[in-house]
């Protein structure tokens, strides 16, 4: 992804977020909240805000772009010089059939997609890609991402290499398919993720309470506390009591030992008075909490070595400016991320609940505020608080150009190792790219697409039988753009384009194979 | 024979040109006893094919079978369409909401796909018996609902009849929920069942009515408290529509107040329409992925040009594409395609009623009102009121004082498509 189209979209998703309804909402938010509930007015206002380009009108590319108009993409161009051919009409669900033959493909397929949201613009161009590509590069800046699907072995070289050469031009998604065989690549410089919606809850900190967590817990007086409120202390603060106790009769350690572990366990068993109290059983439960040592998390940790925080300016994204200063803030006791003011639900009671999610929330806010001190740029405090609240799963994906997988000495041998049935798959289907880049629309035989497969995995190369399969399939279906094929593609494809335009949840980094004859997808890097 | 002959008439040289290359010549993983060119293409004239729902799934499905050649589908559904809809259900545009979306998406196939004849029933899948469903080779499931998934599957499990090949209905069940979804391929009695991975699904999250009624600490406890305690005692028996946008205002301006007297934070008007209608997020890419591959497995299925799915496929969109393939194994005790009876220990000192709650709870059954026989003994009947009366003492019972140790009990509901029998052990 662009730097500056990035760096755009945080900043105006995380500005324009609309104020959470107190009522009905409007026709819009009604239309799309079953998506809101995914990616929330931020990655919609990123995905109004981003033009995609796509090459070629085919069923897979108009399956494509159903997938992004019906959620409000703002803008795509079709590029497309062809004239519906009978075939056309057949395949595609965005042409009318016999009536489209012999008109523009492009204008055709545009005029049926819009009809699927009145929000969205898109323009058929008929342009020539070739001229294009030769007279006219500057063409391609104005979108936020390109979409090529089988398109001529030559020009997609020249056109991965035009993009690739300058990173603030958009990335490249280039899909592949014949017959039941598909692949698809996203090529990018960096992509850089805020809210990658992880799945790991962030630390609570029992091991290292802040001080007023730790001033609560001790001040609780569990022997006169009457059964209700001690039916109900959430664990987390039974846990922070314990521990504190525990470790003044250890020399200032946590439990470490098996032994010491069950002990421990025992210790929280130990103060029910009926043995039956939940919230104590929950304790004991989450009782790992508190010899599991808060730090940062290895994924992030790694993220302060990335070379994107090397000669940091004024004028680079907001993301590595919030990185460094994460990064500054970790390396000061106690060496953990700025604290989450999320509470997960808990038994307890409503006050003693409200109470805990005040302390952490009064916590989260004071380290956010040093946080900022930290900052060597000014940034909303909007995009401030999205950054520290998803500190724990933030994520940078560093891509390769398209075609290094294919021409770096030994990655694809790696791949083939890793994953023979994938990258034989992907390998299959560069022999096929290869045979149409010498002989355009002409139909392979198996011994020829061997050969290319022999060729572009080099020298000492012996193929695993997986080959066979792929390039059978191919031999039989080499032009093939089936439309289950095409629709599975076609929500994949979307799927990926839209993680990419909201910078939310995490896109592929490599190539994704289809193989609709097993039934199976793949990863190949 | 009239839909065949139109169905020719409006097919012109090339139409099949893609899928035709597939139909034309065996792929390395092809039985070699296949019969490529005009018998593996003799399903565009002779398939009659159903598929349920016409929604999210079920338009991609649609337009999917219609592209690849299918001339005789049948669709049933029996919603109407929402403007909360057209993110996804391309069939369907602003001026169709409020009509049947069987009807809407069968008129717009024909209408974009020449030459295919849709054939649209609104209603229920229950309102139609087994001479109905004896018509069609196959049957493709895109449904949100668990109920009605487990309803065709026991029917079709039901309806096999070992001397009639004819009677065995393959059914292809697709089900999406935000980026995950899955695909899989049922043969009644002989593959695993819907039911038989009944305990695969997600366990919906409950709220204990104490939580709700006395501890709240979630926004989402006081719009439970709101639409599970409030409205039946301030509104009766008016019945709740959680589509009626004034009646989640009224829930949600009850919650609000609520969590303002105990200072929680986060009640919203679409977090109240959220968790009093279930919503589950919705997209139109999982939804193609999906149906594709519905899609993709029926097509082998007639026309056997590959092997097909054996028989689930899962996928995870949220972090890069995960997939996983695999078989999923036949259940001994499943009720609907097992053998066996399901076995059940239970304490000696439960009475009726915490056993029934036991039951309410067991991921892999499901029931929301089960009413208990043992034998001829009538335990506890949920209805009708008069048997719910003359049982409802057994409720406080020991169970053991009413069933036998290893004797067998038959538990029924009305959303459990089949008897279920267990075998009652004390420990
Ligand atoms: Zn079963």
């Amino acid at each position: 992804m662009s730097i500056d189209t990035q760096a755009h979209n945080i900043e105006e998703a995380t500005v324009q977020i609309s104020p959470v309804t107190q009522g009905p909402p409007d026709a819009k938010t009604r239309r799309y909240d079953r998506q809101l509930r995914l990616w929330a007015a931020s990655g919609q206002n990123a995905l109004e805000g981003a033009r995609v380009l796509v090459l070629g009108g085919t069923a897979t590319t108009t399956s494509i772009l159903k997938n992004l108009v019906l959620p409000g993409i703002g803008h795509f161009t079709i590029l497309d010089s062809a004239k519906v051919t009978p075939e056309d009409a057949g395949n595609n669900f965005f042409l009318e059939g016999q009536s489209s033959i012999g008109k523009s493909r492009a204008k055709e397929a545009v005029r049926l997609l819009l009809e699927l949201n009145d929000s969205v613009e898109g323009v058929a161009d008929e342009s020539d890609l070739e001229e294009i590509l030769k007279k006219r590069p500057e063409y391609f800046a104005t979108f936020s991402l390109v979409i090529a699907h089988n398109v001529e072995p030559q020009q997609l070289a020249q056109l991965s290499s035009l993009l690739w050469a300058d990173a603030s031009l958009p990335p490249l998604v280039v899909v592949r398919s014949a017959g039941f065989l598909a692949e698809f690549y996203i090529q990018f410089h960096e992509h850089t993720i805020i809210d990658t919606h992880s799945e790991t809850m962030p630390s609570l900190r029992i091991d290292k309470p802040f001080p007023a967590l730790l001033e609560h817990a001790m001040s609780l007086d569990f022997a006169n506390m009457d059964l209700v409120e001690f039916e109900h202390v959430p664990y987390v603060v039974i846990l922070v009591r314990v521990l504190e106790e525990w470790k003044k009769a250890h020399g200032g350690q946590a439990p470490k030992t098996a032994d010491e572990r069950k002990a421990f366990k025992q210790q929280i068993a130990g103060m029910q008075r009926k043995h039956d109290e939940e919230n104590f059983e929950e304790a004991e439960a989450q009782a790992y909490r508190a010899w599991a040592t808060t730090s940062v998390p290895s994924d992030v940790a790694a993220l302060f070595a990335d070379p994107g925080l090397i000669g940091l300016k004024p004028d680079s994204p907001p993301f590595f400016h919030l990185l460094d200063a994460l990064k500054r803030f970790t390396e000061r006791p106690p060496h953990v991320l700025p604290l989450s003011a999320t509470l997960p639900d808990m038994k307890s009671d409503t006050k003693q609940y409200v109470h805990l999610q005040r302390l952490y929330k009064a916590r989260a806010e004071e380290e956010k505020e040093e946080f900022k001190k930290l900052l060597g740029v000014q940034i909303h405090d909007g995009l401030v608080s999205e950054f520290v609240k998803n500190a724990h799963g933030i994520k940078i994906l560093r891509g390769r150009r398209w075609g290094a997988l294919d021409e770096e000495e030994g990655d694809l041998a790696n791949a083939l190792q890793n994953g023979p049935r994938e990258a034989c798959t992907h390998l299959a289907l560069s022999a096929l790219s290869a045979h149409f880049a010498k002989a355009p629309g002409t139909k392979p035989t198996l011994e020829q697409l061997q050969a290319e497969a022999y060729t572009i995995a080099g020298k000492g190369f012996q193929a695993p039988e997986e080959l066979e399969h792929a390039l059978g399939e191919l031999v039989r279906a080499p032009t093939a753009d089936i439309p289950t094929t095409a629709a599975f593609l076609g929500g994949l494809v979307a799927q990926e384009a839209i993680k990419v335009i909201t910078t939310q949840y995490v896109p592929i980094n490599g190539s994704c194979v289809v193989d609709l004859v097993g039934s199976w997808t793949g990863i190949v890097n | 024979m009239a839909t065949a002959t139109v169905a020719q008439a409006a097919d012109w040289p090339g139409r099949y040109h893609h899928v035709d290359q597939v139909l034309e010549q065996p792929g390395p993983r092809t039985d070699e006893a296949w019969m490529p060119g005009a018998p593996a293409k003799s399903f565009r004239e002779n398939i009659k094919i159903l598929v349920i729902g016409a929604g999210g799934l079920g338009c991609e499905i649609l337009a999917n079978l219609a592209l690849m050649g299918f001339k005789d589908i049948h669709v049933i559904d029996m919603d109407t369409i929402d403007v909360s809809n057209l993110n996804r259900q391309f069939l369907f545009r602003p001026s169709d909401v409020g009509r049947p979306k069987a009807i809407a998406a069968a008129e717009f196939i024909m209408k974009r796909v020449p030459g295919v004849t849709v054939t649209p029933y609104h209603g229920k899948i229950q309102d139609k018996g087994t001479d109905y469903y004896m018509q069609f080779t196959l049957v493709i499931c895109g449904l949100d609902s668990v109920e009605a998934r487990r309803w065709i599957n026991a029917t079709l499990v039901d309806m096999v009849d070992e001397e009639n090949q004819d009677s065995l209905k393959p059914l292809i069940d697709g089900g999406t929920e935000g980026f995950r979804g899955q695909a899989r391929v049922i043969l009644p009695t002989i593959t695993s069942c819907y039911e038989c991975s009944l305990d695969m699904l997600n366990k919906q999250t409950a709220f204990p009515i104490c939580t709700i009624a006395n501890t709240p600490r979630l926004p989402e406890h006081c719009i439970e408290w709101a639409s599970v305690l409030e409205w039946p005692r301030v509104r009766g028996d008016e019945k709740m529509d959680t589509d009626n946008p004034d009646h989640i205002t009224w829930l949600y301006n009850l919650a609000a107040a609520r969590a303002k007297d105990f200072k929680i934070e986060g009640v919203t008007w679409a977090l109240t329409q959220g968790v009093v209608k279930n919503i589950i997020p919705a997209i139109a890419s999982t939804n193609a992925i999906i149906a594709a591959s519905c899609c993709n497995e029926a097509f082998k299925i007639v026309t056997s040009c590959a092997p097909y799915l054996d028989n689930y496929f899962m996928m995870i969109g949220t972090d890069g594409v995960y997939s996983y393939t695999f078989q999923h194994e036949k259940r001994p005790e499943c009720p609907v395609c097992g053998g066996e009876l399901l076995d059940i220990s239970v304490p000696r000192s439960w009475t009726v009623e915490r056993f029934i709650e036991s039951l309410i709870e067991r991921q892999d059954i499901q029931v929301k009102k089960p009413s208990l026989m043992s034998g001829a003994k009538q335990i506890y009947f949920q209805a009708p009121p008069q048997l719910e009366a003359a049982t409802r003492p057994n409720l406080e019972k020991l169970l053991s004082d009413l069933v036998a140790d290893g004797s067998e009990m038959t538990v029924t509901a009305t959303t459990l498509p089949f008897n279920l029998n267990v075998r009652i052990t004390y420990i």
